[in-house]
């Protein structure tokens, strides 16, 4: 799971540094420097448009020409656009009670995996300790603590909070004491000369040299942290996006369904770009 | 400032300064230096010259003291060496400054550890100072990833020397340069060796290299790692590169590798098997 995740990951990141040069490269028309949709969009071409506008065109003649069971098990892709439209108001309400969810469990397991994976990465004693529970621990798929989260925990909140904590927790942790362990040799020569402490040593050499590791858990963690925060809606949420997709399922009303499909793919995707700008910003010093 | 007083006033013999005694160092098992016996005085600048493999890059990180011997002892200024100090700014081969800082904080995060007794105002200056010094007065807000790898060197070195060591330990540090950049920075480290006066070590495999920068040259033969011969470099200073096709420079630059020549092949008589190897080879 974590090698696939992976592997998208970078096969969407090695397009955009083309995207960003191609302004330079193909400068035939005056573009705005700030802002183009092209950039955004990472289009570097007619091909990815044209692709788009054939599967939506195959989803349109396939929702009209079979009428299995009447147009709602099969949804037109205008009859979801309007779906769309018009239940924008409850999605964008779910997204906020899925983000109250999302937002604090990913704040407390960035921090957490960081500063743990920072500390085994460097201390061969805590790594002794740590490395062999962790190698037992993290392959467990987190999706497997959810009926058990549920039942054990208080509130559905925590219950989510807690899986989600734990499917970010251990990509950014294992990415970061690994990263921190494969510190090059010079760095480390460096802080012994100019005899840096514990503390000052993990903050201002380890931590930045291992940022873009950190990363690369971080993307992988929000992945799955999606992954796990719409599950648990499907199981018991009384709000959110997963929540969205499982009662109109139960309704059996399928526009619905597969416009909340739709929007949340498009949520997880704009949080990915956001990450992706962040990254860039805070590895700017990279080649 | 004194001491740089009395520095000038001593010839660099009359000081002890770096000393090595009965070395030995071994990696796995395998010895890769033995038997090293050094003196470097104050102020002196001293070449270690050999083959790749023969341990010169080892001795240097026990010079620093981010390795220990197994057996021997390694002073300076008479006290024994424990681990690395600011005493012995150490000049690496790869460009070690911390790439996510720009070439100013890269030196004034060090300042900052050398000189904790100055404020953040005097550590900007003296940064400014050195970097201009090896020329890099217009670079100091890039990162290193926006420089060359002789920029990037050239700022490696300010840093090193504006930390005010004592010592100062290079371990080919031209080695990744081009020709023309690499004549460059060795005048650099000619022209702030000279104010104030460092000891230096500093370790190449190119023998006009050695002959232009130092004092003395310490041969270092391979497999294992051990002093096959010092030489004392006649030349007067400052140096030009002009010397490098007189008839003194060629000679001595010829003795010097055929000391190596006749080290290698005394090597291939006691021992069969390397000659073995050469022939496959």
């Amino acid at each position: 799971m974590a090698a696939s995740v992976n592997q998208s990951t970078t096969a969407i990141s090695t397009p955009l540094s083309a995207a960003v040069q191609l302004p330079t490269t193909n400068n035939t028309r005056p573009q705005s420097p700030d802002f183009s949709w092209s950039k955004v969009l990472r289009i570097q071409g007619k091909e990815g448009i044209l692709f788009i506008a054939g599967i939506i065109l195959l989803w349109h003649f396939v929702s009209t020409a079979i009428h299995f069971s009447g147009k709602y098990l099969f949804p037109s892709p205008v009859l979801t656009a309007k779906t769309l439209w018009a239940s924008l108001p409850e999605l964008l309400l779910g997204t906020g009670y899925s983000f109250l969810i999302l937002l604090p469990s990913l704040a407390l397991a960035i921090s957490t995996g960081v500063v743990w994976g920072l500390l085994v990465g460097t201390t061969p004693a805590l790594s002794r300790m740590f490395s062999p529970f962790a190698r037992f621990a993290s392959p467990v798929p987190p999706t497997i603590y959810i009926p058990y989260a549920i039942a054990l925990l208080p509130t559905f909140r925590s219950a989510a909070g807690f899986v989600v904590f734990i499917g970010i927790f251990w990509p950014v942790f294992l990415n970061t004491a690994n990263g921190a362990e494969a510190l090059p040799q010079h760095y480390r020569d460096n802080a012994r000369i100019l005899g840096l402490a514990k503390t000052e040593y993990l903050r201002r050499v380890v931590f930045p040299a291992t940022l873009p590791h950190i990363f690369s858990g971080i993307s992988v963690g929000l992945v799955f942290a999606f992954i796990m925060l719409t599950v648990a809606e499907l199981f018991g949420a009384s709000n959110g996006l997963g929540r969205f997709v499982q009662l109109y399922a139960d309704y059996a009303d399928y526009p619905r369904m597969v416009a909340g499909i739709l929007y949340t793919g498009v949520v997880v995707w704009i949080s990915m770009e956001v990450l992706e700008r962040i990254k860039k910003r805070a590895l700017f010093w990279l080649k | 400032m004194s001491s740089a007083f009395v520095l000038n006033s001593a010839t660099p013999q009359d000081r002890p300064g770096l000393e090595v005694q009965e070395l030995q160092f071994a990696y796995n098992g395998a010895p890769v230096l033995v038997d090293i016996n050094l003196k470097v005085s104050e102020g002196e600048f001293v070449c270690l010259l050999g083959p790749s493999g023969c341990g010169k890059t080892t001795l240097l990180r026990l010079l620093a003291g981010l390795d220990l011997p197994a057996t021997g002892a390694i002073r300076w200024q008479g006290s024994d060496i424990h681990g690395p100090s600011l005493e012995r700014g150490v000049v690496f081969q790869n460009y070690s400054l911390f790439p996510w800082l720009t070439l100013a904080q890269n030196i004034e995060f060090a300042l900052a550890k050398s000189h904790p007794q100055h404020d953040k105002r005097w550590r900007r200056n003296h940064a400014a100072d050195y970097l201009d010094r090896v020329g890099l007065a217009d670079s100091a807000s890039q990162y290193p990833s926006m420089l060359s790898g002789g920029m990037q060197q050239r700022g490696a070195i300010a840093r090193a020397l504006a930390l005010g060591s004592p010592v100062l330990l290079m371990d080919e540090p031209f080695g990744a340069l081009d020709p023309v950049n690499r004549a460059k920075l060795q005048d650099v480290v000619l022209h702030v060796w000279a104010e104030p006066r460092k000891t230096v070590v500093f370790v190449t495999h190119d023998v006009e290299e050695a002959l232009y920068l130092a004092d003395r040259i310490v041969m270092l033969g391979s497999s294992p790692g051990r002093v096959i011969q010092e030489i004392v470099v006649p030349f007067e200073r400052p140096r030009s590169r002009r010397l490098f096709k007189s008839r003194e420079f060629v000679s001595l630059r010829e003795r010097i590798e055929e000391h190596f020549r006749e080290d290698i092949l005394q090597r291939i008589e006691a021992d069969p098997e390397i000659g073995a190897c050469r022939e496959v080879n």
